[in-house]
């Protein structure tokens, strides 16, 4: 693969906990790859599954979808349905040869700044050594 | 107003936090040729007054009809920057906030030209979103000056005291029959001439004769709905069987066939099926226990006064109010059979049935008497359930144990003056005010302290007698110590049924079950949910000073919420389309709020949701087959307009 190669990776993070672990990752000043770009909801109930289909199509190299961990939700069970609706959205990625590496759920409540950092750390690795996302080319050998 | 787009975007250096990362000046250049862009402003501080100025001046002078800032976390200044776009007139939910602060700059301080890359990005995406903004009505709603508050503890009726002296309508409602909670039934307390029913009596006193305060005893909580200042709740008051005329003359009591164990008197004692709970209870009605009472009607016989009426039925109450305050607070630690000898000698018993021995109302009058013999060799064990002395403890400290287990001994000591009384304990935490000095008079009164680590063995002997064997970790040595009294320090835990009333309520809990508050530290009576507080132990243990504080917290919170007149919430909440609606009603489903209903519209049906009810978690949307749900400030076209912007050039 090649060395220059910087993927795009969305994150679509819930208002109450992710995103407020991202920012606390910013207060605390850690440190993560610049290569996330964040979309905030308000849960990771809201996230509908033609959005990160469309991002893959778009040319995301990366989905990371980030809730409350079970039991936490703001909303009760919004992450429950985000849990049952990613599942099967996984096996569709599969069909269309989206390599399951390039598409995640977390549980990141607000203190876990530093589980972002390590999951953001580890999609970019597994995401680079699988290289650039050819939807077209994915799609004709899934 | 919000016809053709016409963006303004504000870019703030936040002094050097953004501008030491992110080349502003790069960012300014490539922002300008984004669509619909008509001004791009860049400041040292954009949330300061002149910086709010440039905003104002902007949407005035080039007719901007969407701003955009680029700044902070939204969490920061938001609202600030909300209100920057009312006061300049327009529509406050035409802004929109790009995070280049915490997740960009300050995250990314060690790759300037990637910062700005960055930066670039997500304001691109911002500009995207900000293209499609509406502007949005803000939801108000009256506040209703009524109260409920759940439990009938020194907590909650500590913070229905202060709400009542406000002025405001009070509906404290509980479980049992009686109202008290677990405070009602201690002895004598530390450092006061006062026992538990006392502090108890002296709430009540300041409390039931206060016109603005309604009592449920037997009333459990049905269901919620409504939010904020504007809550409808539905109780049931359960069947007494017995009502105000009864004057406590007990010749029910003596009539009664039915003998079961006294919970109230944590099983040292027996009652029948119509039984007052303890001495001095409130009210001072006799109760009849349904699943126990075999209905013979020989107490119906003999009342005097006609109290008695074994049809009654339970009864639907409707309320409305403007907060509801959750002070359910806990239940002791109950042992495991077997668990330090427990339930296998009744020479083993917990710190509250001493309570309750040592107690002059109590069953034994007073007097420390353990199936009818005087116990001269005792053992307290503390940690009992708690900081995992066993695999079934609790991991936290129940704070109130370690006092209680001294002030205990000392009153044994006063009443049994040559007891031997050993303290085995993790480690003492005697933290409350004076309670280090209770700890020093034990020792000066020859209570002996000893310090374990693994659990002590109970050991029950043949004969009946006890041994208690643990090794001392000071001396370093094992220890075996005779006992014909094992006192067990029990802890606090949940109360049993607080699951039903935080699904009702919604209210998260911790790992342990207990409720868990909006902020630990900042936010410690409130609950993340509007409207609603936390008083007590409902939270986590706590002594009785500490409850009654919460109580008073707790009110005065609700009271600041219940003197405005209205509240407005943001209106990021769920609507739908009615012509794209096919009335599937998968939303219904869905929705944990109840907030969608179903609706026939000429001979169509369509889903209807009910603003009051939306809490704009927006997991409807996600579900709806035909696009017909949207949120507003996150409709789909908004949020793929996001994902668009991220990767079109």
């Amino acid at each position: 693969m090649s060395q220059d190669f910087e993927p795009r990776i969305v994150v679509f993070a819930c208002n109450w906990c992710s995103y407020a672990a991202l920012d606390l990752a910013g207060t605390s000043r850690m440190k993560y790859p610049p290569n996330f770009l964040v979309i905030r909801v308000m849960c990771s109930g809201r996230v509908d599954p033609q959005f990160i289909l469309e991002a893959f199509r778009r040319g995301a190299d990366g989905v990371l979808v980030a809730g409350c961990h079970p039991g936490d939700c703001h909303y009760i069970e919004g992450n429950i349905k985000a849990l049952r609706r990613m599942t099967l959205l996984k096996k569709v990625l599969k069909e269309f040869g989206i390599e399951e590496e390039r598409f995640r759920l977390e549980w990141i409540s607000a203190s876990e700044a530093d589980k972002f950092v390590r999951v953001a750390n580890e999609m970019l690795e597994e995401i680079k050594r699988l290289g650039p996302l050819r939807i077209e080319e994915a799609y004709q050998h899934g | 107003m919000s016809g053709e787009p016409r963006i303004g975007v504000y870019i703030c250096h936040c002094g050097v936090n953004i501008a030491g990362s992110v080349n502003i000046k790069e960012v300014v250049e490539y922002v300008k040729n984004l669509p619909n862009v008509v001004e791009v402003r860049d400041y040292i501080f954009m949330c300061s007054a002149p910086g709010q100025e440039i905003i104002k001046e902007g949407i005035k002078k080039c007719g901007l009809n969407r701003v955009v800032v680029a700044a902070c976390s939204p969490t920061m200044h938001e609202h600030t920057f909300r209100n920057v776009l009312a006061e300049a007139g327009l529509n406050p939910y035409l802004l929109e906030m790009v995070n280049i602060r915490e997740q960009c700059s300050w995250v990314h301080s060690d790759n300037r030209q990637a910062a700005t890359t960055k930066a670039k990005l997500l304001i691109k995406m911002a500009v995207a979103k900000a293209s499609l903004l509406e502007p949005l009505k803000e939801i108000t709603f009256k506040v209703n000056k009524n109260v409920l508050i759940i439990g009938g503890g020194v907590a909650g009726l500590s913070s229905a005291r202060d709400l009542a002296r406000k002025g405001f309508n009070v509906y404290l409602i509980e479980k049992k029959p009686v109202i008290g909670g677990n405070v009602a039934r201690l002895g004598r307390l530390a450092h006061v001439e006062l026992k538990g029913i006392d502090i108890v009596k002296e709430l009540l006193h300041q409390v039931v004769d206060n016109p603005n305060i309604h009592i449920l005893t037997n009333t459990e909580l049905v269901s919620v709905g409504g939010s904020v200042g504007d809550f409808k709740v539905k109780l049931v008051k359960n069947p007494r069987y017995v009502n105000e005329n009864c004057n406590l003359c007990s010749e029910c009591v003596k009539v009664c066939p039915v003998e079961v164990s006294n919970e109230y008197e944590f099983g040292l004692s027996k009652r029948k099926a119509i039984y007052l709970p303890y001495r001095n209870a409130y009210p001072p009605i006799y109760v009849i226990d349904s699943e126990n009472c075999t209905r013979c009607f020989e107490c119906v016989k003999v009342c005097p006064t006609q109290a008695i009426n074994l049809a009654e039925k339970p009864e639907e109450i409707e309320v409305e109010v403007g907060a509801i305050v959750i002070a359910a607070g806990h239940e002791p630690y109950e042992p495991l059979i077997g668990e330090f000898g427990y339930g296998v000698s009744s020479r083993v018993i917990t710190l509250f049935q001493l309570e309750r021995i040592l107690d002059e109302d109590g069953p034994t009058k007073g007097r420390l008497e353990v199936n009818g013999v005087q116990p001269k060799d005792i053992v307290f064990i503390t940690c009992v359930g708690s900081l995992n002395t066993t695999p079934n403890a609790y991991p936290y400290c129940s704070r109130m144990c370690c006092s209680s287990t001294i002030k205990n001994a000392l009153i044994i000591k006063e009443k049994v003056p040559n007891a031997n009384i050993y303290i085995l304990h993790k480690d003492i935490r005697t933290y409350s005010r004076g309670d280090e000095q209770l700890y020093l008079k034990a020792g000066e009164s020859l209570i002996r302290f000893a310090r374990y680590r693994e659990a002590p063995n109970v050991i029950v002997n043949p004969d009946e007698s006890i041994n208690v064997r643990f090794f001392e970790e000071t001396i370093q040595e094992p220890v075996s110590i005779p006992a014909d009294l094992v006192v067990l320090s029990v802890g606090m835990k949940p109360p049993r049924d607080i699951d039903k009333v935080r699904t009702i309520v919604k209210v998260g809990c911790g790992p342990e079950g207990f409720l868990r508050e909006a902020h630990l530290k900042l936010r410690p009576v409130e609950a993340a949910t509007d409207g609603v507080y936390l008083a007590g132990t409902v939270t986590g243990p706590k002594n009785i000073i500490e409850s009654i504080e919460a109580g008073g917290a707790a009110a005065s919170k609700v009271s600041t919420l219940l003197t405005r007149e209205e509240v407005r919430i943001e209106p990021l909440i769920a609507v739908v389309n009615d012509e794209k609606c096919s009335g599937c009603l998968i939303c219904v489903g869905i929705c944990p709020y109840n907030a969608i209903k179903l609706r026939i519209q000429g001979d169509a049906r369509v889903a209807e949701v009910d603003p009051a009810l939306c809490k704009g978690c927006g997991a409807c949307v996600a579900s709806c087959p035909t696009g017909a749900m949207q949120q507003f400030g996150f409709k789909d076209n908004q949020l793929e307009s996001q994902v668009l912007a991220a990767f079109t050039e």
